[in-house]
């Protein structure tokens, strides 16, 4: 069983294919990628206009989770985190919704009950996060533990920080998985800094993937802001918990590119870094790869461009439309009836 | 995105802790156009200096807050306006910038801003009101709270206690029970609901005392006052003020918010201000002739009435000029006059619900027609119930009139916190004495109306309003049209 | 019908239920070899399989966690803490993701948690204690405590079927104690009703659990058929209107819990009473409950701190009084 290994880069096209993706798929990839930091970027004006209550995370540096989403199967469940908005664009969920999510609206995917990035279509195999970091990962081998009953060929993933990979649950749920071999795929974003704790602070290891051993499987370390790169390990993770090959941890590492929260300026984190890392951005990487390999013209570029733009304003002013919720629904739902269980998952 | 309407640009909560926010930087200014998300201004938050993005395009019609000022989270900013509109020349500040103003505003926008009358509350100071008679005086006895009598028990308990349980005390009123007369097995002698049912079963010679007699018996009773209990006469808890009861030929009707607001006022102004009232008699001949003579002009060219409140209006607010203090206000220990005067007149609501005093601000700056056309459209809101709390507050003197209904005289109150109010009376035709071309005594038929000025003695001394009265009424006997 | 210990009649139910339907799924520490701590689940891995009565590592957050992503795909996991005790391990989970997912995201979360509960045997501050009062507090979850073998069984059953986290607190001093007659078939006892385990006219008293054979006890040596036993059976939701249904009859209350007093759920149910039946109150609502310490070894210590029957019957006995 491999150690921590470190993923190579992809190169041609011809590769990518091998990975299962051809030039429609990558394009399509890259509209998700901008798609992800158009929706934080408008977000960051939208908080700072007064328009989003509470506080306003992002994840500018990680819209390489596009690739892990686009590696899970239509039936495969995941619980992205608040770094992951790649994952909620790529598996579906419209931006109007994620705009009225923010702002606390009914159309929101937990119509004003939670607030930011804590929110899932569950229709898209999404379950929603929560502040208490790392409680999904446990969630998502339960998942993992409903498909081996039933011995379902579906894959679960469950995304963890660097800083959250310090607390029992990481260790618990890994154990649980490894020990079973439970069809759960752990991915790590590494992005080098828990709020203001780097990561020298968090483990005393060289990366986390060399933790997998501990449990019994494979560990992977890829370069978090190559989209293709992440999504080749994390196809070959999913396929081959699928197969019933155990779970995989994928460690990716990147740079946080902002603060940990919109009111934060990450003025603990060197200036060199940023500017070290700026240079890898993932959306500037692909684009270049893209034109480099696979021929992306400049009439390309613009359109998909101008088409995310536009996207995303008639996604905004839906969302302003939709209303608050209404006081009076406070109480509701705070149990479930048993109507509640008629969705596909449940039954 | 566009905008019709005007747009508030806020200070944003950065971060949840936040609550306050510094803007360091206009990066707009009045005037300028804005687009959407272009940078308006720079913050300083103690979490996170940033940049604020309008919300929309437009002018930035209004900046509110000052470089340099810290404001709380959601406090306005500034306004932007769809394009086109004209720059906000009138618009009184929404929010107050940190108090560092002084007593006395420098200017008339902001010193319109300045302390309310009466808080929002329709006020009349009318003469007929002064004299305060309650319709009727609530009946008491239903509603005291009294202790239970403190009756010995029959078996004679030691410490003699006297506690009713809610459950008895309960069943006790609902079957008129003295508790009492009934005997208590529990502690100390205390009747419980096992005594008090036995008691009710026992049949009809308990004696179903009036509940009126319980206070009586409170009244001798020797033992020490018991642990609060509701009274076996009480009923369920009440509403903290008690009703009180119609007695025969009495009809009782709760007072509106209106009349209260009416009856705190006037109490309280009589209470505040020491309330003199001067009066004159004024020859309203002159004036007679020439308001005739531009009724019709009026009408045809403005379709306002040239009233006589106009005109008494006007040569007030010209005498305030020279009397400050008639227009003045305490406050604490310090006199304020100003170089403005915010005129309240009284109007009577229909069917009798009451008065409202409508402002006319700056009115020191109206004209006759001015002044009517003032008057004639705060009164018409008034009665069409379309007046803005704007409308009621900031008044600094106040003309009413009682002489409606024919009156010449009355002694109105005081609209705190003012230091004087004028009321008008009836025009009469009187006989009068006159000086003919010769210098000679002679009678003629004269319109008299009297005007009264209530004063606040603690501010205005007699001679004071006597001076100010005189130069009123010079005016209006001496009113020349061609100035006015 | 059958002689069943509560033990057996927990067993039953849940054998019943995994036979009925193969999306219930038992996990839990030595629940599969060794058919469990207490034996609730013998022979059921011969039955079911390793893949349905699942030994889990020693883990109560990959338990609990486990169940929450497995119900949320479809599951109806029925999770063992070997002791209620170990709870706390799986705190963040129950409370902040099983609790909160259905009202902020839809999604219901259909799990059930059974609980050995409860001391009297000298097992020590970690293996004795009643931490319903904690997740009483918890919107979102539901506790149930059965008394009887029958209430037992019928609870069970209701827990699995129901879509929310249900925590299951059997009360292991009953275990192999209390032995009844038991209905064959299956059946169901709604969540939050109580019942009216002695009835009387004087004094009301409000418990669950173990206690309710404490309070049965102490009613039998008052001796003058006067009390009226209100046994919950689930605590959240509680049935309020049963108790001040029969509070507005007797007038005098008292609420017994074998969890310690302050903040114990006896609290709640003391201080709804004085407020929406005060008028029918002959005497101040009383409580008796352990007091507010960590539950001792020594069996002399713990008969000190375990509400007895003597003490039951000198509250009673006072509330006659007052």
């Amino acid at each position: 069983m491999a150690i921590a290994r470190e993923a190579e880069p992809i190169g041609s096209l011809k590769e990518v294919r091998e990975a299962g993706l051809d030039r429609d798929d990558l394009l399509e990839v890259y509209r998700k990628m901008l798609t992800t930091r158009g929706i934080e970027e408008r977000g960051h004006i939208l908080y700072r206009q007064g328009k989003i209550p509470g506080s306003f995370y992002t994840g500018r540096g990680n819209e390489a989770s596009v690739g892990v989403a686009t590696a899970m199967g239509p039936d495969d469940v995941g619980t992205p985190l608040h770094r992951d908005m790649g994952v909620h664009v790529a598996r579906g969920v419209e931006p109007w919704r994620i705009f009225a999510q923010y702002m606390g609206r009914v159309d929101g995917p937990t119509k004003g009950r939670d607030g930011n990035v804590h929110m899932a279509d569950s229709r898209l195999g999404l379950i929603a996060m929560v502040s208490h970091l790392p409680a999904m990962l446990p969630v998502a081998v339960g998942c993992a533990l409903a498909f081996r009953i039933r011995e379902e060929k579906r894959v679960a993933v469950g995304w963890f920080g660097e800083g959250a990979s310090a607390r029992g649950d990481t260790h618990e749920a890994m154990n649980f998985a490894g020990v079973r071999r439970l069809p759960v795929v752990f991915v790590c974003d590494n992005n080098q800094w828990a709020y203001s704790t780097p990561t020298h602070l968090e483990y005393a290891t060289e990366n986390l993937a060399g933790r997998a051993e501990a449990y019994g499987f494979e560990g992977v370390v890829v370069d978090g802001t190559d989209v293709l790169a992440v999504y080749r390990e994390a196809r070959r993770a999913i396929e081959k918990a699928r197969e019933g090959g155990g779970p995989t941890l994928l460690e990716c590492l990147t740079l946080r590119m902002e603060g940990h929260a919109v009111h934060d300026d990450a003025f603990y984190v060197p200036k060199e870094m940023f500017e070290e890392w700026a240079r890898n951005d993932p959306i500037e990487r692909f684009r270049a790869w893209l034109r480099e390999n696979a021929d992306l013209s400049d009439d390309e570029e613009g359109e998909i461009a101008s088409g995310v733009k536009r996207l995303l304003a008639d996604a905004m002013r839906r969302a302003e439309e939709s209303p608050e919720p209404d006081p009076a629904t406070l109480l509701d739902g705070v149990y479930a009836s048993p109507e509640d269980l008629d969705t596909p998952h449940h039954k | 995105m566009a905008t019709n309407t005007a747009l508030d640009v806020v200070m944003p909560q950065m971060g949840v802790s936040v609550s306050e926010g510094t803007i360091t930087k206009w990066l707009k200014s009045e005037g300028e156009p804005v687009a959407a998300d272009e940078p308006l201004l720079e913050i300083s938050t103690d979490k996170v200096d940033t940049e604020v993005p309008s919300p929309g395009d437009g002018v930035l019609q209004q900046i509110l807050v000052a470089e340099g000022e810290t404001v709380d989270v959601g406090t306005k900013l500034a306004v932007i306006a769809p394009e086109g509109a004209a720059p906000a020349a009138g618009l009184p500040s929404a929010e107050q910038p940190p108090p560092e103003k002084t007593p006395e505003p420098a200017t008339a926008r902001a010193a319109a801003e300045s302390n309310a009358a009466a808080g929002g509350e329709a006020v009349t100071p009318t003469a007929e009101t002064t004299e305060a008679t309650p319709a009727r005086t609530p009946t008491a006895e239903t509603t005291e709270a009294t202790p239970a009598p403190a009756d010995a028990p029959t078996d004679g308990a030691a410490d003699g206690k006297t506690f009713v349980s809610p459950v008895v005390a309960r069943i006790a009123s609902e079957h008129s029970v003295d508790v009492g007369q009934v005997s208590g097995t529990g502690r100390g002698g205390r009747v419980t609901k096992k005594d008090i049912m036995a008691y009710l079963e026992a049949g009809p010679q308990a004696p179903a005392k009036a509940p009126e007699a319980v206070p009586e018996r409170a009244a001798g009773a020797t033992a020490p006052p018991p642990p609060p209990a509701p009274a076996p006469t009480g009923a369920p808890p009440r509403p903290p003020s008690p009703e009180p009861a119609a007695a025969a030929g009495e009809q009782l009707e709760p007072m509106t918010a209106m009349r209260r607001g009416i009856a705190e006022h006037m109490r309280r102004s009589l209470d505040t201000s020491a309330h003199v009232t001067s009066a004159i008699e004024v020859d309203m001949s002159r004036v007679v002739g020439i308001r005739e003579k531009l009724k019709k002009e009026y009408q045809s060219a403005y379709g306002v009435n040239p009233t006589y409140l106009a005109f008494i209006a006007r040569t007030a607010v010209e005498t305030l000029r020279e009397y400050p203090w008639v227009n003045g206000e305490i406050r604490g220990e310090t006199i304020v006059t100003r170089n403005f005067v915010n005129l309240g007149f009284a109007v009577e609501l229909a069917d009798g619900k009451g008065l409202i005093v409508p402002v006319l601000k700056n009115a020191e700056t109206l004209n006759l027609l001015g002044m009517a056309k003032g008057v004639a459209q705060l009164a018409q809101r008034a009665r069409d119930k379309k007046l803005l709390p704007d409308d009621v507050q900031g008044g600094t003197f106040t003309i009413t009139n009682p002489g409606g209904y024919g009156t010449f005289h009355g002694t109105p109150v005081i609209s705190q916190p003012q230091a004087g109010i004028l009321g008008t009376y009836a025009v009469v035709k009187r006989p009068w004495v006159v000086q003919d071309e010769l210098g000679a005594d002679v009678i003629a038929i004269r319109s008299m109306m009297n005007l009264t000025l209530t004063y606040d003695h603690r501010l205005v001394d007699g001679a004071l309003a006597g001076r100010f009265l005189r130069d009123l009424r010079k005016r209006l006997e001496t009113w020349d049209e061609s100035s006015y | 019908m059958a002689e069943m210990t509560y033990l057996q009649a927990i067993s039953d139910a849940l054998r019943g239920e995994m036979r009925r339907d193969k999306r219930v799924f038992v996990i839990g520490e030595d629940v599969g070899v060794y058919g469990g701590a207490f034996k609730v689940t013998l022979g059921f891995q011969e039955e079911f399989g390793a893949w349905r009565v699942i030994d889990a590592p020693l883990s109560e957050t990959a338990i609990v966690g486990g169940c929450t992503g497995a119900a949320m795909m479809g599951m109806r996991p029925v999770a063992e803490m070997q002791f209620a005790d170990f709870i706390s391990c799986a705190w963040d989970q129950l409370v902040t993701v099983a609790a909160k997912q259905r009202y902020r995201a839809g999604t219901p979360v259909p799990i059930t948690v059974r609980l050995p509960s409860g001391g009297g045997f000298s097992g020590g501050p970690f293996h004795s204690q009643n931490p319903e009062s904690s997740f009483a507090h918890i919107p979102g979850l539901k506790c149930v405590c059965p008394a009887t073998p029958e209430d037992a069984k019928g609870l069970l059953i209701s827990a699995i079927e129901d879509p929310n986290p249900v925590l299951y607190f059997e009360h292991k001093h009953l275990y192999r104690r209390i032995k009844t007659e038991v209905p064959d078939e299956r059946y169901t006892i709604p969540l939050g009703k109580a019942r009216t385990h002695l009835e009387g006219n004087e004094i009301t008293v409000v418990t669950w659990g173990a206690m309710v054979y404490t309070a049965e006890e102490a009613a039998r040596e008052l001796g003058d058929g006067s009390v009226e036993i209100i046994d919950l059976r689930t605590v959240l939701p509680w049935d309020k209107k049963a108790v001040l249904e029969s509070v507005r009859k007797t007038s005098k209350a008292l609420v017994l819990h074998e969890d310690t007093r302050t903040g114990g759920f006896g609290a709640e149910i003391a201080a709804t009473i004085a407020e929406e039946a005060f008028e029918d109150l002959d005497a101040p609502v009383k409580r008796i409950a352990a007091p507010d310490a960590p539950v001792p070894f020594s069996p002399k210590l713990e008969k000190a701190f375990i509400p007895q029957v003597e003490d039951v019957l000198a509250g009673l006995r006072e509330l006659t009084e007052y």
